[in-house]
């Protein structure tokens, strides 16, 4: 294990994620996408399980939600990333997909302290310390 | 083993059979109209020796499955066969047909005439009601008119249509046979014939092989249209039956239509499970034509990637056609634990048959 995989939080400058745009970033062992959704922050595995496309450069918005025959409802607006590429759709605040909820992608905690991007793992947080800024 | 023959088809000696059930608005038209007379769209591709075995051409005359004593003694006895479901043959093109009002007319007589001088004949014999799916508002009533016969067990429309059966157009034939009590089965006929669109994507085949092969590509357009649809969501209790299209190209389509759900489900939000999942709940398949690999066990192979697919398939004949199978040739090609459910088991479900109880039916008794 190196020794950034034994880090619980890593941040990142804010001014590197305004509204309206998402990144990547190695952490934990692991990459990470961190979506600034109009100032609301979201951080997700950034590897889709499908066929580990970047969900990075996904699209962010809504989706048509379960519905009757011929209708669409339209809902979850600025909470679903795309996976560019195949479509896979996820909800940014638990991971899951929006086809099966027990296919989850790992979430992590993100949030603004002093102009800076925190991203913790919540798994990693209960039992270590440390951080990291990138 | 019991064997219940999920398509075996009837056929009338000639078109004017069923004026006495024909409304007497279109007699003329049966009589007389075309070059003296008039006929139901054939297919084009011919085959040379005839759509239907020579050696089923009864005795008296005829064409093959136009004769019950033939039917009875080369078929339902030789193969004690227990139950024969009967579907039409040649009104099977009756989709194919240009007038809407002529060809529900036509489904209609074909109907009065299966329960009036065929069921009566025999105990074994279980009936399909054809619609003409031209205008579903007609075939919906035919279905609420003809189809509470107590030996009546499945609503038959052909393949051949200018839509994927998931269409709304469609529906209320599906809302029909919910409210009677009916499965909806599909057959392959009229693909490409008359009024029909090509039965390929990309225009007419030239040669009756080439069709042939191509065969189970209509039904299988419409399985994934009825998904698509959300048919089976909007009529939570419809069953949907798909004849002699074939079985290898199911894992395929499965497949993908799942894949496409995961990934593109936004466009079809009614779509609620994997569309795997509805197809192995709500739909059956027929054995004829089975696909013939050059190694036998590949088939077993392929089929038996269908997770539970040995419950949602059913032996059919296809008697008195060319490509005829009996229960011998089909079932030895199939797992042997999968035999007595493919005979006899998943059709006496899908048709609410009782075992025995043809024996038991006084022959003629009607609801």
């Amino acid at each position: 294990m190196s020794s950034e995989d034994r880090i619980a939080q890593v941040s990142l400058q804010l001014t590197t994620v305004p509204p309206g745009t998402s990144t990547s970033i190695e952490a934990f062992g692991t990459t990470i996408a961190v979506f600034n959704v109009s100032g609301k922050l979201f951080a997700i595995s950034n590897r889709c399980p499908h066929r580990g496309g970047p969900l990075c450069k996904g699209l962010v918005s809504g989706a048509h939600l379960p519905s009757e025959p011929f209708e669409y409802r339209y809902g979850l607006d600025d909470q679903v990333v795309t996976c560019p590429w195949h479509g896979w759709q996820f909800n940014l605040e638990t991971g899951e997909t929006l086809f099966d909820s027990r296919k989850r992608l790992r979430v992590y905690e993100a949030r603004v302290e002093d102009e800076m991007i925190v991203l913790s793992d919540p798994l990693r947080s209960r039992t270590r310390k440390g951080a990291l800024a990138v | 083993m019991k064997i219940i023959d999920s398509d075996v088809h009837y056929n009338y000696r000639r078109l004017p059979d069923l004026l006495p059930w024909l409304e007497r608005a279109h007699h003329d038209f049966v009589l007389y109209s075309g070059f003296g007379g008039y006929s139901v769209p054939n297919f084009p591709w011919m085959k040379e020796s005839g759509f239907s075995r020579s050696d089923a051409v009864p005795s008296t005359g005829g064409p093959p499955g136009s004769d019950l004593e033939t039917l009875k003694a080369q078929h339902l006895d030789a193969f004690d066969i227990e139950y024969a479901i009967l579907n039409g043959d040649e009104i099977l093109n009756v989709s194919a047909i240009p007038n809407p009002h002529i060809a529900a007319a036509l489904a209609a007589a074909h109907n009065g005439w299966l329960i009036d001088e065929w069921l009566p004949q025999d105990s074994r014999l279980k009936g399909s009601i054809t619609v003409a799916p031209q205008e579903a508002e007609l075939a919906a009533k035919e279905i609420r008119r003809a189809g509470n016969h107590r030996d009546i067990v499945q609503v038959l429309m052909p393949t051949g249509a200018p839509a994927g059966y998931g269409d709304p157009r469609y529906h209320p034939i599906y809302e029909a046979a919910v409210e009677i009590g009916l499965p909806v089965a599909i057959h392959v006929g009229a693909d490409g014939c008359g009024v029909n669109p090509p039965p390929s994507a990309v225009g007419y085949p030239t040669y009756y092989p080439e069709w042939h092969a191509l065969l189970p590509t209509v039904g299988w357009t419409h399985v994934v249209s009825l998904i698509c649809n959300g048919v089976f969501e909007k009529y939570r209790d419809l069953r949907f039956h798909v004849l002699e299209c074939g079985t290898a190209w199911l894992p395929a389509v499965l497949w993908r239509l799942d894949a496409e759900w995961k990934a593109n489900r936004t466009e079809i939000p009614w779509v609620s499970r994997l569309p795997s999942e509805t197809v192995r709940e709500r739909m059956r398949f027929t054995t004829q034509p089975l696909e013939e690999p050059g190694t036998g066990r590949h088939l077993t192979q392929v089929l038996e990637t269908i997770e539970g697919f040995e419950s949602m398939l059913m032996f059919a004949s296809d008697y008195p056609h060319h490509d005829f199978e009996g229960p011998e040739q089909i079932l030895r090609r199939l797992p042997g634990d999968w035999r007595e459910a493919v005979a006899h088991e998943n059709a006496r479900s899908a048709y609410g048959l009782k075992a025995g109880a043809a024996e038991a039916e006084p022959a003629g008794a009607s609801s």
